[in-house]
């Protein structure tokens, strides 16, 4: 089933990328081209195949020692915020946060 | 609206938890190196990994994989050899990457569960049995004082990382509200974080509290967390629907936030059990919604209705290896586990005698417990009783003691040397000092006189002079006797032991 | 005494040490060379002066001092402009970060400088390494050494294409799909993808990351084989944590012979829809080659292969679109100025920042993701996935390598694939060893019959057998030509070393 304008313009919003009326007919035409593209994997069954997440062979459980190593890697305040388009003080800033449907807290 | 005793008859309270710990006992953030600690200066501890820098990759902190091990063992889940990270996804700045890197289906820690003792008032809020009509489920059995045991299971327990703390400027109070631009701190962004999700097994206030302290005395044992409602280090949300008694089916549940003590949660959700009683009584419906809880108002206000599920885009972190945990790994964690406060109170029971409110009181906090055991280090066996006693009725006040002093001062108690009155005015004396209590008990002259010939005389004046009071002895009023011991104590200045004047009281009465 | 671009790196470290000539004029003569050649390559995004003659000073005084120098002390090298420098801007090509400086330096960065490299700069790309042209790049394109009108490849195509000019000996590209292999077919260089997790991905800007790996560009085999050295000596990054030590010695048996050993050739991908006829003669070729030189050819299937595609457009898209959704304007990056929100501000950042085809990519990775949509698309893809690996698996038990095209035809025109999807089977023989995480290497093999373009053949090996694979990769060389040629519209201009 093709995905519609609409269904496009929800994903954008989704993803936090603004498209122009034009933009979204593009991007409409290009993810159902896209979409069928993929169609040789709904083909298979792959009862009992398990998925390959990591490319990784037999490799799990790496895990790091709970040492601080500021010297080596935490960035002093002005290389933290240099790359930031707004900043106050040592903060990053970001403008109001109305008009989002986000919460306060986030997720966490 | 109705009080909470009234809704309970009528509706069941359905309740689940979902409770996150930050493991502030680590040295490093969950993903990277950076210091483990958010009260510096805003943006100091972060790194490109906790920043989300673009080219940075998450390395997960052995400590506190373990550390979630420790959790799910002592809240009897079982462990997951083979789990993953995920990558949860939510556009919002307190998230570097936008997205949080979690657990997907499969937790470390699975299919747990806490057993609460509910008793005193608080074992009132479930309405007994008998009151109840039409209640399909089991009923719980009670002791004869009305206290019972509720079997809550755990879900889940997935590790995470913690979002960046962000300030509101320009609004009421620092709230979203009206702000007119928001400030990030990242350094609280990639703190280890452990969420335990309960299953909607908690039907009280009450139980919800008990849960969350029980895990509180569980987590601070296991030395993981600091646990800290008020600066929260340990978050709670609640959870919460009605159904009418025999119902089966759950209701609309609304989601409470904003809970930063005990009592918060408790009054959080009794208003919240009452409010959504009386909007269902109203023929109203409950909105699937998230609700901040206003202390100072006492009440919940709705923050954000949920229209339709959240998608956060969840799949398995290619950055992040898979885990597949192995024997020594989850053996390595059993150990470090000490003993914990459930067996610590049996324990203080079966050895020392004590009673199980006393034990459970002593064996719940580590510091306290901890404290108990140093007191009685050295201390005679008959001393324990009054050692225990005087940590449960008097210690708790006293914030600068140490255990030596407590043992001093339950020796002089024990050995009738002081009065209870006597014990509580020493601690005075000797908290926040290295001031030995025998010596302020020495120069204030407090030390009791337990000598029968030196007390005789006064018993004598005492019972000459209070004819009346005799009389009311011999008529059957036998309580008349503290009245005496009063008249004795005061003749004496306080130097004769009560316990002493009790009995050369009643034995001439009773000649 | 010689032009930079006829020297190899081993040449160029071997002359530092001796003293023959310093690593400061080394680094002057690819300035040289750049500044001659690159007006019309247009390889670099950045050409780091400061840090080059810093760095070769330091090689210098190190070599004043006494001390052991690197095994690549004083050679020159380009970074893909998606791998952090400290000193310089990494911008992906992209709006997005046109102003973002490194705060750190990236690992694979640090071993290549830890060996004595002098950073010459940061090289164009695809934006965000999204194609296979660097038609996408957001600042300008890079043009193919071989033909100006045409297209480097992409998406490390200003690594490729650098390399080829002779501006400098090695450089590093990254490959997510056949970005190293197909854009040095297209270059008449050697491009080498390693097996996933050989090389460190820390510091490098992530597109897939299940997929993405770190490689170097050389004009020769030993050249790629020195650079893999570099990357990989001092074992595993523990910034990495899928990074896996493969610390053996590149150049050991790189010159063995190949007799007796199993070259497997699928013959379905030999028959591929869009292959050309040069490609596929040369490939042949190198077949011979081999066969020649003793090794045995076998026929060997891959029968999922022919879903690679599909099963990359599922992964990758997805990787990405979680990858780049840290893309914001908060914290670096494009912000759209005067926004009222934090949402306007965060769409219109995205929206504005990333090019035509970041977005796309993450459009559909935000889609396939989806609720539901997961379950028909990701989640099957990742089985696919493993089908693919298991097929590698049995067709490695045959053979010791597997031979095919890298590229299914030579450089073509700007402009000339104007359909995205279109462009998207320009990888059609890389994709299926991202997606095992195996190794592959691209080889040039001369100019195609018919276009006169560089043609290669591409080979690749199962996972942690590099060596092997380079081993093989000298031996078609040495077949063909002592070593890559520099584009000779470029060779000899500037970049004199007296």
């Amino acid at each position: 089933m093709a995905l519609s304008r609409e269904d496009v313009q929800g994903i954008a919003g989704y993803a936090r990328i603004a498209l122009t009326d034009e933009e979204l007919d593009e991007m409409t035409a290009y993810m159902n081209e896209a979409i069928d593209l993929l169609e040789p994997i709904r083909q298979y069954d792959l009862d009992g195949v398990d998925p390959t997440f990591h490319p990784i062979g037999d490799l799990s459980n790496v895990m790091g020692e709970d040492i601080i190593d500021d010297s080596a890697r935490a960035l002093p305040i002005d290389v933290a915020l240099k790359n930031a388009g707004s900043t106050r003080d040592r903060y990053f800033r970001v403008p109001s946060i109305l008009g989002t449907d986000e919460d306060e807290g986030g997720i966490a | 609206m109705k009080k909470l005793a009234e809704v309970l008859k009528d509706w069941e309270a359905v309740i689940g938890l979902e409770v996150h710990t930050e493991l502030t006992t680590l040295e490093t953030k969950m993903f990277c190196n950076c210091k483990n600690t958010h009260d510096d200066p805003p943006n100091t501890n972060v790194c490109p990994v906790c920043l989300g820098m673009p080219g940075a990759l998450p390395v997960p902190n052995r400590a506190a994989i373990q550390s979630i091990v420790m959790a799910g063992l002592a809240t009897n889940c079982q462990i997951m050899r083979h789990s993953m990270f995920y990558r949860k996804h939510y556009f919002y700045p307190d998230m570097a990457k936008n997205f949080q890197t979690t657990q997907g289906p499969v937790a470390f820690c699975m299919h747990g569960h806490l057993d609460l003792e509910v008793s005193g008032e608080g074992a009132a809020e479930r309405p007994a049995w008998e009151d109840v009509a039409g209640d399909g489920e089991t009923p719980i059995s009670r002791e004869k004082d009305g206290s019972y045991v509720a079997p809550i299971r755990i879900l889940r327990i997935h590790m995470e990382e913690d979002a960046a703390k962000m300030v509101h400027v320009g609004g009421e109070e620092g709230r979203i509200t009206a702000a007119t631009e928001s400030l990030i701190d990242y350094n609280r962004c990639g703190t280890p974080l452990i969420e335990l999700v309960t299953e909607p097994d908690l039907r009280t206030p009450e139980e919800a509290r008990l849960f969350m302290e029980k895990l509180q005395q569980t987590f601070k044992t296991l030395g993981i967390s600091d646990c800290s409602l008020e600066n929260g280090s340990m978050r709670c949300d609640g959870n919460i629907s009605l159904r009418r008694r025999g119902e089966t089916r759950l209701g609309t549940k609304t989601e409470m936030k904003n809970i930063n003590s005990f009592k918060s949660l408790h009054d959080a959700l009794e208003y919240e059990i009452c409010r959504q009683a009386e909007v269902l009584e109203e023929g109203g419906i409950i909105y699937q919604e998230t609700r901040h809880w206003e202390p100072s108002r006492r009440r919940t206000v709705v923050m954000r209705v949920k229209e339709t599920a959240d998608d956060y885009r969840l799949f398995p972190d290619p950055d992040l290896a898979p885990f597949d945990l192995t024997d020594d790994f989850i053996e390595e964690a059993r150990e470090k586990i000490p003993e914990l406060p459930d067996a610590k109170r049996d324990r203080y029971m079966h050895d020392y005698g004590l009673k199980r409110a006393d034990a459970a009181q002593l064996a719940g906090d580590p510091a306290v417990a901890d404290f108990f055991e140093k007191a009685l280090e050295g201390a005679p066996k008959k001393a324990v009783a009054t050692i225990a006693n005087v940590m449960v009725n008097l210690a708790p006040s006293f914030d600068a003691l140490s255990p030596a002093q407590v043992r001093s001062i339950s020796g002089l108690l024990a050995e009738d040397a002081i009065t209870f009155a006597q014990a509580r005015e020493v601690l005075e004396a000797v908290n926040g000092t290295e001031k030995d209590p025998e010596r302020v008990v020495d120069e204030r002259g407090m030390r009791q006189v337990t000598d029968t010939a030196a007390l005789e005389p006064i018993v004598d004046e005492v019972l000459a002079r209070c004819t009346d009071q005799v009389q009311q002895y011999h008529d059957g009023n036998k309580k008349v006797v503290g009245y005496l011991v009063g008249q004795c104590m005061k003749a004496s200045k306080g130097s004769g032991n009560p316990k002493l004047f009790n009995k050369l009281l009643t034995a001439r009465l009773e000649a | 005494m010689a032009n930079i671009d006829q020297l190899s790196a081993a040449r160029i470290a071997a002359g530092v040490a001796a003293g023959e000539f310093s690593a400061t004029e080394v680094a002057k003569a690819s300035l040289d060379a750049i500044e001659a050649r690159d007006e019309k390559v247009q390889a670099f995004l950045q050409v780091s002066s400061d840090l080059a003659l810093a760095a070769a000073a330091e090689t210098d005084r190190l070599r004043a001092a006494g001390e052991k120098l690197g095994p690549l002390a004083g050679v020159p090298v380009a970074f893909k402009d998606n791998m952090h420098l400290v000193g310089t801007r990494t911008t992906c090509a992209s709006k997005m970060l046109e102003n973002y400086e490194s705060t750190f330096t990236a690992t694979c960065v640090q071993r290549m400088l830890d060996a004595g490299a002098t950073p010459m700069g940061k090289a164009n790309m695809d934006e965000f390494a999204f194609g296979s042209s660097t038609e996408s790049s957001a600042f300008h394109r890079t043009n193919n050494p071989w033909d100006t009108e045409r297209v480097p490849g992409g998406s490390s195509g200003g690594s490729a294409a650098a390399v080829a000019a002779g501006e400098v000996t090695i450089s590093l590209g990254s490959d997510t799909g056949g970005s190293i292999r197909q854009p040095a077919s297209l270059c008449g260089v050697v491009g080498m993808k390693p097996t996933y997790g050989a090389v460190s991905r820390y510091g490098v800007v992530a597109f897939g990351s299940s997929l993405d790996q770190v490689g170097p560009f050389g004009r020769s085999v030993e050249d790629v084989a020195l650079a893999m050295n570099a990357l990989t000596a001092a074992g595993r990054d523990p910034y990495d944590s899928t990074s896996q030590p493969c610390a053996v010695d590149f150049l050991e048996h790189l010159e063995d012979p190949v007799e007796g050993m199993r070259v497997g050739v699928v013959p379905a991908l030999m028959e591929a829809a869009g292959l050309t006829t040069e490609v596929r003669a040369a490939v042949e070729g190198a077949a011979k080659a081999l066969e020649n030189a003793g090794a045995e050819l076998v026929e060997v299937d891959l029968p999922n292969i022919k879903s690679a595609i599909a099963a990359y457009y599922v992964i990758a898209p997805c990787e990405a679109f979680s990858n780049l959704a840290r893309f914001d304007g908060v914290r670096y990056g494009y912000q759209e100025e005067g926004c009222l929100s934090l949402a306007e501000q965060t769409s219109k950042s995205r929206a504005h920042g990333f090019g035509e085809e970041a977005k796309r990519r993450q459009m559909l990775g935000a889609y396939l993701l989806s609720s539901g949509v997961y379950d028909k698309y990701y989640y099957p893809a990742q089985q696919v996935r493993t089908l693919i690996t298991q097929d590698y698996k049995r067709a490695y038990e045959q053979c010791d390598v597997i031979l095919m095209p890298a590229s299914p035809r030579t450089a073509f025109k700007f402009g000339e694939m104007s359909d995205p999807t279109q462009m998207y089977a320009s990888d059609m023989f890389t994709i299926s060893n991202n997606i095992a995480g195996n190794g592959g290497i691209s080889v040039p093999l001369g100019l195609g019959a018919e276009s006169h373009l560089p043609v290669s053949v591409q080979l690749q090996g199962p996972a942690f057998s590099d060596r092997k694979l380079l081993r093989f990769a000298r031996a078609v060389e040495k077949s063909f030509s002592a070593r890559g040629a520099v584009a000779p519209e470029f060779a000899g201009k500037g970049g004199e070393l007296s």
